[in-house]
């Protein structure tokens, strides 16, 4: 008995002792990458960028610019104990002879188990050959499924140079936060790598990915004659053009579309929120819509899902009709013109107007994306469900025939609140009204 | 006779579950994906049905002899000879099937969360866990299983529940997958998957008489079908077809997936406890299993000395298979295809002649 126990107590030891031994790495050896962006190189095929933290409490003092292909440094914006933020890039024959090469001039290992963004440019994006790039990324044990993915305006290498904490100190969070921020806008969809793995060898549809761009503010005019009574929904701009000016260049706006593993269009702000309330993705997002009385004024609505959208299929032959139903609510936000849209009929006339703007979005994203072919709106999935076999599914080619499917839209719109304000009150004025 | 000690229906109930269960947590339910595609959650069901009237005819075996393990059945019903050879074929199963667990799990571990450990380091640490269990003995692994099974089965739920916004239902259709044929023929074939029910037969003198056999074998079968078929259904609600056969440990790959932002994420490492301890408990139950036979078949009265020649053979098993791709589609698949014939046909046949040769008792009180 007491050999067992002796023999026990070894084994415990063993365990204790071993464990990690090899693949130990202790937190000062490793450098955690939060980014990856991947571009077609110059030099070689690959040109790798990764985005880790510096862990240098003065790295904040300035901002060091690399010559864009041998790596350089981009710090937080102030020192003082925040840590900074530096990146790396490499031209290389393949993604783990980059890392190979990167780690062979950064003093610490490299580690992507915390890597939570991954760019592609878009000049990669519109080449044939997304697939080789995502393929190795994929595999690799330490770049988890659920990092963000995006394609952005220009080069990776310039966005992740523009990648800083703008808020806080921690890069990581703002990636986080910033990403899953669609929920609150819909501006953009918040895709993952596993999303976009998925899609791309779906047989029920098309992948889409997260627009992004570094915005050089040049679309914000200081001077110039002043706006008059046009009305903008506000999402009519392309990612990197909205009219602003600020401390942090990066933006995440519109959805890239692909057809298969090649990026063939782009939506804005406004096509993808109507895309995000096809896909029944859309959580919340504060509309313009003009107003139907007076049309120099606008009515912002907080508008939110009142269910998922109701997708039915039916096939007339090898001809798909899809039978689609949006049900959105929404609380007024503000009347400029202080009419009473409180309550009928204004009321009514308001979810109308609303109602036929939305389907009038949702017709002409239907149409664009059936001309592209490209059934990004996950109508494949329901239609799957006609067909008792996987190889029966595979023969028809649900991605072929996208085109020829006929899609009637139904809108659903109710207004549940009208904020704080049962009615506007008119400003009275120094002047008779007529 | 060697002495394994006695146990309940609770323990032997819990053992056999872990240790049939545990294999959902490797490669098969990417390989049931490219058999069946998005079916595996109720063609298992199948396979269920089927071990249960496999578990029939052992139950039924046993009731005829019901002092007897199945060893001793074999060399009672067909001789000394044939007795010996089905013995032995169904401790050789179950060595093989032990080593190619391990194999496994070597493989999988590697790939997802130690890379550089050398084989020999994983598979010889594991082995000298099963070592020091076995000499422990039967009574203490099945206590052992009994008393890990609730941390497993908390893990198991909060995992599956964990993942729920990963889950779309639409990842279910078309709803035959590959055809229904292939359900059917691979759903009675992959009864193998709850072969290792065969060890309720080996220790069936250390439970308390056949009703006791009866009732820890048809509820762990159940158990362990429907928690199979739960955790191929969230696997499938997780992951399109084309996808899942692609992945090396769907079930590890499914719990990397859980992520509800910066409050709930990387809860792999709850996935990692259940996967280690099951895995743990099922090649030692079944390596036991093997041990035991062997002793059986040559009358030998102290298992010790065998048990640790046996896990050098065990370690050695393991270490002979050269890549996953060996192990995953020859090894577990050979497994998988032809592994329902020692645990069930063989107790069937031996029920057959016991009969024929009016041997044992024909009823039990």
């Amino acid at each position: 008995m007491g050999r067992l126990r002796s023999l026990i107590m070894l084994c415990i030891m063993l365990i204790l002792i071993f464990s990690g031994c090899y693949d130990i790495r202790e937190i000062d050896d490793v450098a955690h990458v939060l980014a990856i962006g991947v571009d077609r190189g110059v030099s070689d095929k690959w040109r790798l960028t990764l985005q880790f933290a510096s862990l240098n409490e003065n790295s904040g003092n300035g901002q060091q610019e690399g010559d864009g292909s041998s790596g350089g440094g981009a710090a937080s914006e102030s020192g003082g104990g925040q840590d900074g933020y530096t990146y790396v890039t490499v031209d290389a024959p393949s993604f783990f002879t980059g890392i190979d090469m990167l780690n062979s001039s950064v003093p610490r290992r490299l580690v992507f188990t915390h890597a939570s963004l991954i760019v592609l440019s878009e000049e990669l994006s519109k080449d044939d050959i997304v697939g080789d790039y995502i393929a190795p990324i994929i595999r690799f044990r330490e770049v988890r499924r659920t990092a963000h993915m995006v394609v952005t305006k220009g080069s990776a290498l310039d966005y992740i140079r523009a990648n800083q904490p703008f808020i806080g100190t921690t890069l990581a969070k703002a990636l986080q936060t910033a990403a899953t921020e669609s929920t609150n806008t819909g501006y953009f969809l918040h895709t993952t790598l596993s999303d976009f793995y998925n899609q791309l060898k779906s047989t029920c549809g098309q992948p889409v990915v997260t627009m992004a761009a570094v915005n050089e503010f040049r679309h914000f005019k200081e001077k110039g004659s002043k706006w008059g009574n046009e009305f903008n929904t506000g999402g009519q701009y392309l990612a990197g053009q909205l009219p602003r000016q600020g401390q942090n260049k990066i933006e995440y706006w519109g959805t890239a579309l692909f057809d298969q593993g090649k990026m063939v269009d782009e939506l804005n702000g406004q096509e993808t929120r109507t895309l995000a309330i096809i896909r029944g993705e859309f959580e919340r997002g504060f509309f313009t819509l003009q107003d139907p009385k007076e049309p120099k004024f606008v009515i912002p609505l907080d508008v939110r899902p009142a269910g998922r959208p109701k997708v039915k299929i039916s096939f007339n032959g090898d001809t798909p009709t899809i039978d689609l139903t949006i049900h959105l609510k929404g609380d007024i936000l503000a009347v400029q013109s202080r009419l009473h849209y409180e309550q009928d009929p204004l009321l009514s006339l308001l979810e109308n107007t609303f109602k036929k703007n939305i389907k009038s979005e949702v017709d002409q994203l239907i149409n664009r994306c059936k001309n592209l072919n490209l059934d990004v709106f996950k109508f494949g999935d329901v239609a799957a469900r006609k067909f008792w076999t996987i190889d029966e599914w595979e023969k028809y080619n649900w991605n072929k025939h996208f085109k020829d499917t006929k899609v009637n839209t139904q809108v659903e719109f109710v207004i549940r609140s009208t904020g704080t304000q049962m009615k506007s009150s008119p400003i009275p004025g120094t002047e008779e009204e007529d | 006779m060697i002495r394994e000690g006695k146990f309940g229906v609770q323990e032997a109930m819990w053992l056999t579950t872990i240790t049939i269960s545990s294999k959902v947590f490797y490669t098969s339910p990417g390989l049931v994906v490219s058999i069946v595609g998005n079916t595996g959650w109720y063609m298992t069901l199948i396979s269920m049905a089927t071990a249960i009237l496999g578990f029939t005819f052992i139950y039924l075996l046993l009731k005829r002899f019901p002092d007897k393990d199945i060893i001793a059945i074999f060399n009672d019903t067909m001789g000394g000879i044939m007795g010996f050879i089905f013995s032995g074929i169904l401790g050789l199963y179950l060595l093989f099937v032990a080593t190619s667990t391990i194999s496994e799990f070597n493989e999988v571990v590697k790939v997802y969360v130690f890379p550089l450990t050398p084989s020999v380091l994983i598979i010889a640490l594991f082995a000298l866990g099963v070592l020091v269990l076995c000499l422990l003995g039967l009574e203490s692994l099945a206590r052992f299983a009994k008393l890990s099974v609730y941390a497993m089965l908390f893990g198991f739920i909060l995992i599956l529940l964990l993942g729920i916004h990963n889950y779309d239902i639409n990842r279910l259709f078309p709803i035959l997958g590959y055809g229904f044929d292939k359900i059917l023929v691979s759903g009675v074939v992959r009864s193998s998957s709850y072969g290792e029910v065969i060890i309720l037969a080996v220790f069936a003198t250390s439970l308390q008489g056949v009703h006791h056999i009866k009732k820890a074998g048809y509820t762990s079968l159940i158990i362990s079908g429907l928690s199979i078929s739960v955790s191929l259904l969230a696997f499938n609600l997780s992951f399109p077809y084309y996808i899942g056969q692609e992945i090396v440990a769907p079930m590890y790959q499914m719990a990397s997936l859980i992520d509800y932002g910066r409050f709930i994420q990387r809860v792999e490492p709850v996935f990692l406890f259940i996967w280690f301890l099951s895995s743990f408990i099922a090649v030692t139950g079944v390596f036991y299993c093997f041990v035991s036979i062997y002793c059986k078949m040559f009358r030998i009265q102290d298992i010790r000395p065998i048990v640790i020649g046996s896990v050098i053979i065990l370690f050695a098993g393991a270490m002979i298979q050269s890549n996953i791709g060996v192990t995953a589609s020859l090894n577990i698949q050979n497994i998988r295809q032809y592994g329902w014939i020692p645990p069930f046909i063989l107790p069937l046949i031996s029920l057959v002649i016991g009969t024929l040769r009016k041997r044992g008792v024909k009823s039990c009180g």
